[in-house]
């Protein structure tokens, strides 16, 4: 028989290279997946138990959204631009991805304060429960592409073929939410402040990413656009079911990189300091 | 398999024997006292780890204490440890440390084996969920397999005694279905080692029995078990080894019997010192006190327990008497001051160290209101024996009532031993001399039509 030998020390990592950590985290991870499922699965059920309309509160706040935009759109307030696309597409589907980032960040971010009792309780792998709570970023995101999908039937216009590929072309931003939701756990883990500080970012940062209207062209939004990754996840995959075409494939590639280093980056950091957190909670 | 044989012969032979799966090494574990204060330092520390340096945790900062120090021990396989201690003297901490939720500041812990833990039972359980959801999650969090929670389902819900409410929301289950449900869970995850901690002092008795059989089962087929409790009864009948903690050290360790003496005499001077507001033996000392001396001992000594014997029906000293016969403790005290208000009494403790009987000449409504100087004080307690045979000891002890409360002159723990004896076969604890009748009849129930 196979014996599981531990040992605990201060310090632990610091006596193993970078491969042999990150094969000790992606062994981890292999070994907890029907834990993260399961974990996900008690988010999903419990969160629309008590309540008779249930799951469909995913939907309540896109399409109160949309309808303000609609409006300010209507009356010529707000100049959106060039989409060309019916707007309430265009903007639900911006919705959809930017709110998947943005829902999926601020889960994870409260994801081990939320659980600080069953941390300082039972030992098991920290890095499922943010995993978990990065997935509960999925359910809102399937309705409203569900909605899209009626949105469409509705104008009677068929989305591109290439949109198919959106779960390809979302990774580097479910690889962005969890890398950034890994390290925003850890320190509101720690400091409280920080789940707020989040919350009022996204908030900002909802309004200077052209989620819910055109790229701009001129002033400092512009420049602010072509320096904001998020701008690059979010319009990437949108122009792709919208228009089955990329446009700005160097800039999405650079995201798309720094995704990657972004999310590894944070893993190796969550994995050397989940204990320390755990103390703290 | 070559491997293994080579394992085994590396081993040198006191090892091979009995294996160590728990090894503790010098470890130590701070806390800080300020809770903003800890978010800096958890701030500073968690940097320094991203970034690959040393915590450097094994030095204090300000606001910063050890609540464990320099903590060594281990435990084979196959062994009961029980940890012993006052409020506050690290119990749960090393728990904690031994299942990895913290991690050391100092020294290390090396564990063989899957360790599953009864820190709190069914920690994790969601209430709007029903039970049958909370299986499966709770399962996985604790470490088993998809294969082993589907294989080991039935035999969870059946030990845990829930029935049709399996699939209601926890919310609806009573305290006593809850931990029931917690503990089949964590027992059916198959560890090697387990950690437990108080998690039986919500059950019904029933319940703690029906555990009580888990552990003793578990521990029969190799498993070792560490256990925190503030009920000495269930550490003394449970352990093999108990280690007594204060204030973050190990002040004691041993048979359990023995270390359970000095956690009672820890907790009497930590009363008394609140009393008097002196400085109490510190549980170090305490401990001291014990090597070199047979019996467990302390108190102000004003006064001193000189003797005690019991006698027989015949009114002889005997160390061996039959069950239920009426037999007389005597105790004699030397007062070295004149005392007033004095209690003398004494505890009966079976060989496991369960206390069987205790009584006193205060409850008894017996006044002692004054004793002089130099002067002897003989009690003598009649009664009759009925106790089931076996071994016994006799724990004397001399006190006096104050109006701050009860103040330990000197008690002396096992002083004597004595054996009762019976013609027929009996077991348990007491024996209540039945008488039995038996009696047939015909049925008025007709089992043939």
């Amino acid at each position: 028989m196979e014996e599981i030998i531990t040992i605990y020390e201060p310090d632990n990592s610091l006596k193993k290279g970078y491969l042999a950590i990150f094969r000790e985290i992606f062994i981890e991870l292999k070994q907890n997946r029907w834990l993260t499922y399961q974990l996900f699965k008690r988010d999903f059920l419990s969160a629309y138990k008590q309540s008779f309309i249930g799951i469909l509160w995913a939907m309540v706040l896109p399409l109160v959204s949309i309808g303000i935009f609609i409006v300010l759109n209507r009356s010529g307030v707000l100049n959106i631009g060039d989409i060309g696309a019916p707007y309430s597409i265009y903007a639900l589907l911006g919705i959809a991805f930017w709110q998947f980032f943005s829902n999926g960040l601020v889960a994870c971010s409260n994801s081990l304060v939320n659980a600080g009792p069953m941390i300082l309780k039972i030992n098991f792998s920290k890095k499922s429960l943010v995993i978990a709570a990065a997935a509960k970023a999925i359910v809102p995101f399937i309705i409203q592409i569900i909605i899209v999908s009626v949105l469409f039937v509705g104008y009677g216009m068929t989305p591109s073929i290439a949109g198919l590929l959106i779960p390809v072309f979302m990774i580097p931003l479910i690889l962005f939410t969890i890398g950034l939701g890994f390290f925003a756990s850890l320190v509101n883990g720690v400091i409280r402040d920080f789940g707020n500080i989040i919350s009022i970012l996204l908030t900002f940062m909802m309004f200077f990413t052209p989620v819910l209207y055109g790229k701009p062209r001129i002033g400092i939004l512009a420049t602010l656009t072509k320096y904001n990754p998020l701008y690059y996840l979010v319009s990437v995959p949108r122009n792709l079911v919208l228009k089955g075409v990329i446009l700005e494939w160097e800039g999405f590639l650079i995201v798309c990189l720094i995704s990657v280093i972004l999310f590894l980056g944070c893993l190796y950091a969550f994995h050397l300091t989940e204990a320390r957190v755990a103390e703290r909670i | 398999m070559h491997s293994i044989l080579l394992k085994q012969e590396l081993l040198s032979e006191s090892e091979m024997d009995k294996e160590t799966v728990i090894n503790v090494e010098h470890v130590s574990k701070k806390y800080c006292k300020s809770l903003k204060r800890s978010m800096l330092y958890g701030g500073i520390d968690i940097s320094r780890n991203m970034l690959k340096f040393s915590s450097r945790s094994d030095r204090l900062r300000k606001d910063e204490f050890w609540a464990l120090n320099d903590i060594s021990f281990e435990v084979k396989k196959g062994e009961a440890l029980g940890i012993i201690g006052p409020n506050g003297s690290g119990k749960t901490t090393l728990l904690k440390l031994l299942n990895g939720i913290f991690w050391p500041d100092k020294g290390k812990i090396t564990i063989k084996g899957k360790v599953g833990a009864l820190i709190e039972l069914g920690a994790g359980f969601h209430p709007l969920l029903t039970g049958r959801e909370n299986i499966y999650i709770n399962a996985a969090i604790l470490g088993m397999k998809k294969r082993e929670i589907y294989k080991e389902f039935d035999s969870i819900v059946e030990f845990a005694g829930i029935g049709d409410f399996i699939d209601s929301p926890i919310k609806n289950y009573s305290s006593g279905m809850y931990v029931r449900l917690g503990f089949s869970i964590a027992i059916h995850s198959s560890p090697d080692i387990l950690l437990v901690d108080e998690a039986l002092s919500v059950g019904d008795a029933q319940f703690v029995q029906k555990c009580l059989w888990k552990f003793q089962q578990f521990q029969e087929k190799g498993g070792t078990i560490v256990f925190v409790s503030h009920n000495m009864d269930s550490i003394k009948k449970n352990c093999q080894e108990t280690i007594l903690l204060d204030q973050g050290e190990i002040i004691d360790r041993g048979k359990p019997k023995e270390v359970t003496d000095v956690y009672n005499a820890l907790i009497f001077e930590k009363i008394a010192s609140e009393m008097k507001k002196e400085q109490s033996p510190t549980g170090k000392e305490l401990a001291s006190r014990r090597v070199g001396k047979k019996n467990q001992r302390y108190g102000s000594f004003q006064a001193e327990i000189v003797d005690v014997t019991i006698l027989n029906g015949e009114g002889k000293p005997r160390k061996t008497v039959n069950t239920n016969e009426a037999t007389e403790i005597k105790i004699k005290a030397l007062f070295y001051e004149e005392l007033r208000d004095i209690l003398v009494g004494f505890t009966i403790r079976n060989r496991i160290g369960v206390d069987v009987y205790m009584t006193n000449t205060g409850w008894k409504g017996v006044d002692i209101p004054r004793v002089s100087k130099n002067n002897n004080l003989e009690v003598s307690f009649a009664q009759k024996m009925c106790l089931v045979p076996g071994e016994y000891t006799i724990t004397a002890a001399v006190s006096q009532i104050t109006p701050n409360g009860i103040r330990r002159l000197d008690w002396v723990s096992d002083c004597l031993v004595f054996e009762v004896l019976a013609s027929e076969k009996m077991s348990g604890i007491c024996n209540l001399d039945s008488a039995v009748s038996v009696k047939q009849g015909k049925s008025e129930v007709d089992i043939d039509r």
